[in-house]
Formats: structure tokens, C-alpha cells, sequence
């Protein structure tokens, strides 16, 4: 791309953006100005395109790829405060903030779609391969200035489906080469996400994008909500970094720089989400001596100072929640355990696999179970139910729930665990879900590119990410990719570590994928 | 086959203060009107080998194009704060302000006899009076306006979009429209000059073409990207194009393109920013991204007869109207100027 070049904060350019800040006053429109140190800012709006797009101006520095954070989210998630946050933070960062006016009105009962966000359809028709039309223009635009920005930010409206904002990035090789996707950061509305989750498509399919997702206005919900939220999240995007926010409030190195798409960068996986799969998401090993033990719910006292306001916890969704569902009631088995600590109870963990695999049996409230092997299903239908746990021996007892007793606010009365260990939920209770596959078997390059082509044309549609470190046969380096639908980017990065063990690590969030299938795709790929 | 020779002349240069988004030339080939892409515009005068600019004033936020009216001495702009200038080169006066629509005027086109003058902003066609007094504010396309053109009797209007081509022809007051549907978004019509063919790229990486006497269509595939630098020889002869470092030529003479193998033109090693034929000749010149400026002549050599390094980034060349020279502008503001000379 020719030499690098350094640039000079001109005289031209400080006239427009004082022009631009004086059509701004004038304009009585809620700009920040930031005056202050090296920052000079402002934010501009007007309109093209149906855009408004905002100039944040400081001092400028020089990048080969402008990285391009995506921000999605429904309306009132935060993203305005967000991007109001980046805007004014003293960063010395120069930013272009592509955002719809539609977000900006704040038009939250019409949750339609801009008709600005112009979607082309890419060889011939196929959905996997839109692309927003209206940022290919502007991103054109952008470009057109002697001096880069140093970061873009495309805010997209709250029903957007972020696909074709990330497939722009992919499509087009002058764009490969003057933007990275850096991130698709998903602001997550904590008091409305359950109730949005079930009623519509939308929100879900934004989590399954994210590389980031800011569970954000935690201030409104209880801890035992937050709990459940994050849980369900991570259940449709496995591979996302989660933080939980007060007004938006998140350190700006969280959200810009990410680096999410950069196959340079190792593949950050939540190491729990890649664990086998478990029947039980929480156990905790307890010393109890014999006789009858109260569980409770409602008694965790961090939920307790916000619980008044949110008694309606969507627990009977529409989707086919069969015995899991949450509402229904919790399976827990108990079981002795010989010793105190943790191997202790990891020792337990495959009885409690057997166990959990066996007919359960109901508990009604006031009603009591013992040390079994086979679950009891405690029916926590009404609130305040309770139930007896009856130990007849003394000892090490591990309890296995089979979901997190914090989010039912369950307790065992005046006991404290002596080990605790989570599982990661793999419980399919959403349409969208994640699904990460390990196996330390090399692999095929042949084959693997095959399975990858089949797959991303039958299933590509239903893809909407797609990651993966890759130990091919007799190759040192590793190989890794990611795709975003049918868009696929891979190549060899750095060599595997001397004496670690070479594992392929394959993660995919879609709508209705089949670990079976996608297992049996890649056991093909073995060389 | 023996080379042949000819040489793209150095003819001066000035460096601008402005990213140069667009150049657009007087007939007389002593002018010209400069875009810059943070919202100078400029008008330059060459005199025996130097340059004078002077600047006129600015688009709030960007300049995104100029046109040169034919047969007059006064140019229009367009900017990103919405604006239509319409300059009077002499004086450098604005002798007409319009605000068109909300979006931005991206798109200008004059006919060749500078009576007709049109605009794309959004998905808005417009047209003009030479004075700039709106005539026919056309009714919305389906999708946004990538490129405008007239052909040569300015009797029809292309507007590329999302789906085709939309072709109005120029009969007051019904304007009828013709559409040339092809399922991608099309970005940059071109007439043939002998009015045969109507061609456009594609921004998933062809061409398309269609013949205007029966509205047959035909695709050319294979680009690695978008193809938006599309140019047609003076005779009709040649259609270059160009979607990275190389320059695809398709012949159009005799039986057509269609089951041909194109003309293939090395010698960028970066993606062509920019390419055009020389008004009624067969020269062609080239700008890429590898700073370099060639002089090609299609059909003749497929080397290039000669080759010129600028000092940042092409962002845009231009042919003056007679065809006697080339501006070529770049992304740090340097414009220089070439005249083409057979040896």
C-alpha cells in the first residue's frame, strides 16, 4: 500500500471542526465537546444516506487497517450511553461512529427496521452473503481523507441483524485491505432481554454474533436474575467475553481493539464451555451430620435488596423446554463422598453422570428427599417453597443441581459448601446455541476443506459464526480460521507450543445445529 | 509485432491541500474544477506548464464531486453537507446554491452539450436546467444510486442500483423509463460511445452488458472484486475494466466478447484505482494503488508504453475533453498532469 506516511493535525482540518462544532450549536443538537489536554471533540450530525455520522476529532495517529467495531443491541440496551461514553472518554482516539437515526430518535415502541439500511444480496440472491450497501458508500467515503481514523464504530438499529454488517468486512477486498472487523459488541438490556428472548428472533441471533457482550443496566435486576441472564446467554454464544454494566460503564480497551476477528491473536475460548457435556451445572460438597437439613428458596441475600420489582421471571417461554424448564423445578442428587475437598467431589462427578440419567423422582413443596441415585425434582412452581434434606449417615455429602441454586435463590440453611465446582450449561433450551467440539487427532487438510465447503453451503445460512484452531497433519504452525455465514477467513498462524498437546478446537453458534452431525463432519477431517 | 511508442509527457503538477476525490476538466482543456475530500474546491489553470490554483471555497465535511458544464465556463460541486454549487470559473463565484435532498449528492452528470445536467442523491434522480433550476425530481428507485451517465446524444440517463440499471430517456414530460434488471448491485453504467451497448460493473465481481437494439444481456465473470472502473474505447471498440491489479479488456468488434477470452494487461502490482480510454482514441491510462500511472494502447501492446510514479496514492484521473491530456490526482493532494505524445 505504498510507504507509511505520518500526518499532521492541519489547519484545515481544526477549521472544520469548528465549523462543524458551530453547525452543531446552531443546530441545538446534544453534542459533547470535550475541550481539554491534546482532546479537542465534537460530535457532528448530519445526514446521508439516512445517516447521521458523528466525528469524534482528537489528536490522530496513523494505523495500517482501521479497525471497525460493530455495536448492536436492542433499543434501550445502552448503546447511545455507550457510544456517548466513547466519544467523550479522554482517549486522544480519533473515531467515526456510523450510527441509524432511527436509534437515535429513540423510537422504542416502533422497533422497525431503518429503511436505510440498505442490504444487497451478493452472488446471485444468496441471504448468507448480503451486505450493507449503505456502509460499503460511507465506508468509500471515509476513505477519502488524507488521514485515517482510528476507529470506526457502526451502530446498527436495535432489530438489525448484524450478519451483513460483518459480511461488508469480508466481501470486499479493498475493504480487507483498509478495515478490520474488530469486534461485534452486543449491549444486552438485563431488565428486558428475558422477555425479548422469548418473544423475538432478533435479539438472539445478536447475542450468537457478539465477541462481546455487555450485560449492561445490572443496577435494575437482582443477582440471582443476572445469573440466569448469563447462563442463557452463554448458552446461545459460548465463546463471547462477558461483562456486566451500569450505564454502559465498561473500560474502553473492553470494547474497541478487541482483535476478536484477528486470526493473529489466539483463539480465546472459555475454556468451560469446551468441557464435556454435564446433566448438572453446580455441585458443592458439604460436611452434614444426621438429620433433617431446610432448603429453602428465596433466602440468597444478594438477590434480595432488588427482588421487589421483577417478580415476573418469564419462566414459561414459548420454546419446547421440556423437563428443564425452569419453572417446573430443579433436579439435585445427593450423594456421600469420602473426604473434604475438591477431588472429593470431582470424584463424585461420574456417580452424579449416572445418576442424573435415572428417573427422578418429584418432591412436592414441604415434601423431603435423602442421598439417592437418581435425582429428586424439586417443584419450585410457587415462591417461597421448601423443602427437607434427610441424612441419615453423618459425612461428606456432594449435592449436584442441575442448575445454579443461586438463580432459584435455593439454599441449604446455615450450611456453606466445603468445595464448590460450575459446569457449563449445555442445555438447549434456545433455537440459537453454541457448540464446541475438542479432539487432539490431526487432521486432513484435504478433508478438512471439503467438510468446511459442505458445510458452509448446506448450513451456512444457519452459521452465523464460526471459529477454530486447527493441528493439521505434519504442520508445525497452526491453523486457524473463522467465518461469519458462508464468509471464511483461515490461515496458518503461529507454530504449536513444544510439548503441548496439539488439540483442534472447533466452536459453532447457530440456530438448530446438530453436535452430532457436525462431531461426525469433523471426525471425518482425521487424517 | 513492433511496440508502439508513445509517451505520457509530464505537464506540471501542484500539490493541493485536500485528499483529491474528482477533476473534472473545461473544453478548452486550460481548466479545471478539483473535489477535495475534506471539502475544498479548487479551480486550476494551466499555462505553458504551470499550474495556479486558487480555492473557491468549501463543502462542510467533504466534497464528493465536480462536473465541468460543457460549452460554458462554469462548473457544479456536491458536497456532504447537501449542497449544489454551480461555480462560475471565471470569477469564482457561486452563481447557484440548490439543497436538492437530505442525502448527499453523490452522482453528476452533464450531457455532452451542457443543457441537461443530472444529479443521484440517495435514491433520488434529479434533473436540471443548465442553470441549475430543478426540472424533474424523478420518483425514488428502490435502492440508493451508485453511478449516473448520459450517452452521447444525451437523449438516455443510466442510474445504476441494487438490481440493474434504470434507463430514462430524455422526452419531457413523461421521461420513460426502460429498466435492464441484472440480480446484484450494479455500480457503474457506462454507454457505449456508438450507443450499441449499455455496461455496468457489479459489486460481487462482473460485468454486465446489455445491447441496447434488442435489451439482450450478457455477463462477463470472473473478477476477483468489485468492479467499479469501467471505460469504453472512443471507437466502441474496447471495453477496459478492472477489479485489481490487472486490466481486463474486452473486445467488442465483430461477434462480441461473449466466449472470448479478454485482453489482459500487466504491469500494476496493486489494485488499479482508476482507469479511462482517451476521449475519440485508443489510449488508455491507468492509476493503481502501487503509485504507479501507465499509458497503455489496448490491442497493440500488451505491455505498457510507459509509466510515471506519483508520490501517494491515486484517487482519480481524468482525460481532458479533446483528449490531449491526463490529470491525475492523489490521495495527499498532488495533482499532476500528463500529455500524451506519439513518438
Amino acid at each position: 500500500m505504498g510507504p507509511p506516511h505520518n500526518f499532521q493535525h492541519s489547519a484545515a482540518h481544526r477549521r472544520e471542526i469548528e465549523a462543524a462544532l458551530l453547525t452543531e450549536i446552531s443546530r441545538g443538537l446534544d453534542g459533547v465537546l470535550d475541550a481539554g489536554g491534546m482532546v479537542v471533540g465534537c460530535r457532528v450530525r448530519y445526514s446521508g444516506h439516512g445517516h447521521a455520522v458523528r466525528y469524534h476529532v482528537a489528536h490522530m495517529a496513523t494505523t495500517d487497517r482501521v479497525p471497525v467495531t460493530v455495536l448492536t443491541g436492542f433499543l434501550g440496551s445502552g448503546k447511545t450511553t455507550l457510544l456517548n461514553r466513547i466519544l467523550s472518554e479522554n482517549h486522544g482516539k480519533r473515531i467515526a461512529v456510523i450510527e441509524n437515526e432511527f436509534g437515535e430518535v429513540g423510537i422504542d415502541h416502533q422497533l422497525v427496521i431503518g429503511a436505510e439500511e440498505e442490504i444487497f444480496e451478493t452472488n446471485n440472491g444468496c441471504i448468507c452473503c448480503t451486505v450493507r450497501g449503505d456502509l460499503l458508500r460511507i465506508l468509500g467515503q471515509l476513505l477519502k481523507r488524507r488521514d485515517k481514523f482510528d476507529y470506526i464504530i457502526v451502530e446498527t438499529t436495535g432489530m438489525a441483524d448484524p450478519g451483513p454488517v460483518a459480511q461488508t468486512f469480508f466481501l470486499d477486498d479493498e475493504f480487507k485491505t483498509q478495515f478490520s472487523l474488530d469486534a461485534i459488541v452486543t449491549l444486552i438490556d438485563a431488565r428486558h432481554i428475558e422477555k425479548h428472548l422469548d418473544e423475538m428472533k432478533e435479539p438472539a441471533e445478536q447475542v450468537a454474533f457478539a465477541d462481546v457482550l455487555l450485560l449492561n443496566k445490572t443496577d435494575l435486576v437482582g443477582e440471582a436474575e443476572l445469573e440466569r441472564i448469563e447462563r442463557r446467554v452463554r448458552a446461545i454464544n459460548g465463546t463471547a467475553k462477558v461483562f456486566r454494566t451500569r450505564n454502559a460503564d465498561v473500560p474502553i480497551d473492553n470494547v474497541l481493539d478487541v482483535g476478536a476477528f484477528d486470526l493473529q491473536r489466539a483463539l480465546a475460548v472459555d475454556s468451560a464451555f469446551l468441557e464435556p457435556q454435564y446433566p448438572f451445572e453446580w455441585a458443592g460438597l458439604y460436611a452434614l451430620e444426621a438429620g433433617a437439613y431446610p432448603l429453602r428458596t428465596g433466602k440468597d441475600e444478594h438477590a434480595h435488596h432488588h427482588h421487589e420489582h421483577h417478580h415476573d421471571h418469564h419462566h414459561d417461554h414459548g420454546h419446547d423446554h421440556d423437563h428443564h424448564a425452569h419453572g417446573a423445578g430443579i433436579g439435585v442428587v445427593v450423594l456421600p463422598v469420602v473426604g473434604s475437598n475438591d477431588e472429593a467431589l470431582a470424584g463424585a462427578i461420574e456417580t452424579a453422570v449416572r445418576a442424573f440419567a435415572e428417573q427422578s423422582v418429584d418432591v412436592a413443596c414441604g415434601g423431603s428427599f435423602a442421598p439417592a441415585t437418581a435425582p429428586a425434582r424439586l417443584d419450585l412452581s410457587h415462591d417461597g417453597s421448601h423443602f427437607e434434606l434427610q441424612i441419615a449417615t453423618p459425612g461428606h455429602y456432594a449435592l449436584f443441581f442441575e442448575h445454579a441454586p443461586a438463580e432459584f435463590d435455593l439454599s441449604l440453611a446455615d450450611r456453606k459448601p466445603l468445595a464448590v465446582r460450575k459446569f457449563a450449561s449445555h442445555h438447549h433450551d434456545e433455537e440459537i446455541y453454541s457448540i464446541g467440539l475438542t479432539d487432539p487427532r490431526p487432521v486432513d487438510p484435504k478433508k478438512l476443506n471439503d467438510w468446511l465447503s459442505y458445510l458452509l453451503q448446506s448450513r451456512g445460512e444457519d452459521i452465523f459464526r464460526m471459529k477454530g484452531v486447527i493441528a493439521l497433519q505434519g504442520e508445525p504452525r497452526r491453523y486457524v480460521f473463522h467465518g461469519v455465514h458462508m464468509m471464511f477467513d483461515g490461515q496458518l498462524e503461529r507454530p504449536w507450543p513444544a510439548g503441548e498437546v496439539r488439540m483442534n478446537t472447533l466452536v459453532f453458534i447457530g440456530r438448530k445445529l446438530d453436535r452430532q452431525e457436525l462431531e461426525a463432519g469433523f471426525h471425518s477431517c482425521f487424517a | 509485432m513492433k511496440r508502439p511508442q508513445a509517451l505520457l509527457e509530464p505537464a506540471g503538477s501542484i500539490k493541493l491541500d485536500d485528499y483529491i476525490v474528482d477533476i473534472a476538466w473545461s473544453d478548452d482543456a486550460q481548466q479545471l474544477a478539483v473535489a477535495g475530500g475534506e471539502g475544498k474546491v479548487f479551480t486550476l489553470s494551466r499555462t505553458a506548464g504551470t499550474i495556479a490554483a486558487r480555492e473557491l471555497g468549501e463543502h462542510g465535511l467533504g466534497t464528493l464531486a465536480v462536473a465541468w458544464q460543457p460549452k460554458t465556463n462554469r462548473f457544479v460541486s456536491s458536497g456532504q453537507d447537501g449542497e449544489l454549487r454551480l461555480y462560475d470559473a471565471a470569477d469564482g463565484a457561486v452563481v447557484r446554491r440548490q439543497r436538492p435532498a437530505k442525502s448527499w449528492t453523490t452522482a453528476l452528470a452533464f450531457s455532452a452539450d451542457g443543457r441537461h445536467f443530472a444529479t443521484a442523491a440517495g435514491k433520488q434522480v434529479s434533473l436540471w436546467s443548465a442553470d441549475l433550476d430543478l426540472e424533474q425530481a424523478f420518483a425514488p428507485l428502490s435502492s440508493t444510486v451508485a453511478g449516473l451517465c448520459f450517452d452521447k446524444p444525451a437523449r438516455d440517463l443510466a442510474a445504476a442500483i441494487n438490481g440493474g440499471v434504470v434507463v430514462y430517456r430524455q422526452e419531457a414530460p413523461q421521461f420513460p423509463l426502460r429498466h435492464y434488471p441484472w440480480s446484484a448491485p450494479c455500480l457503474a453504467p457506462c454507454f457505449s460511445p456508438n450507443g450499441k451497448f449499455l455496461a455496468t460493473g457489479t459489486q460481487d465481481g462482473s460485468v454486465h452488458f446489455w445491447y441496447l437494439a434488442t435489451g439482450r444481456d450478457s455477463q462477463m465473470r470472473g473478477y476477483p472484486g468489485r468492479v467499479e472502473q469501467l471505460s469504453w474505447s472512443g471507437d466502441s471498440k474496447y471495453l477496459a475494466t478492472a477489479a485489481a491489479d490487472t486490466v481486463v479488456v474486452w473486445d467488442f468488434s465483430g461477434k462480441g466478447p461473449e466466449g472470448s477470452r479478454p485482453e489482459q494487461l500487466r504491469g500494476h502490482t496493486e489494485r488499479i484505482a482508476c482507469l479511462a480510454f482517451q476521449p475519440n482514441g485508443n489510449f488508455l491510462v491507468t492509476a493503481g494503488l502501487d503509485w504507479r500511472v501507465s499509458l497503455w494502447l489496448p490491442g497493440k501492446s500488451p505491455a505498457a508504453l510507459d509509466a510515471h510514479l506519483t508520490d501517494s496514492e491515486p484517487s482519480c484521473l481524468r482525460w481532458s475533453p479533446d483528449g490531449h491530456y491526463v490529470a491525475v490526482g492523489e490521495r495527499h493532494g498532488k495533482l499532476s498532469l500528463y500529455e500524451v505524445v506519439r513518438l
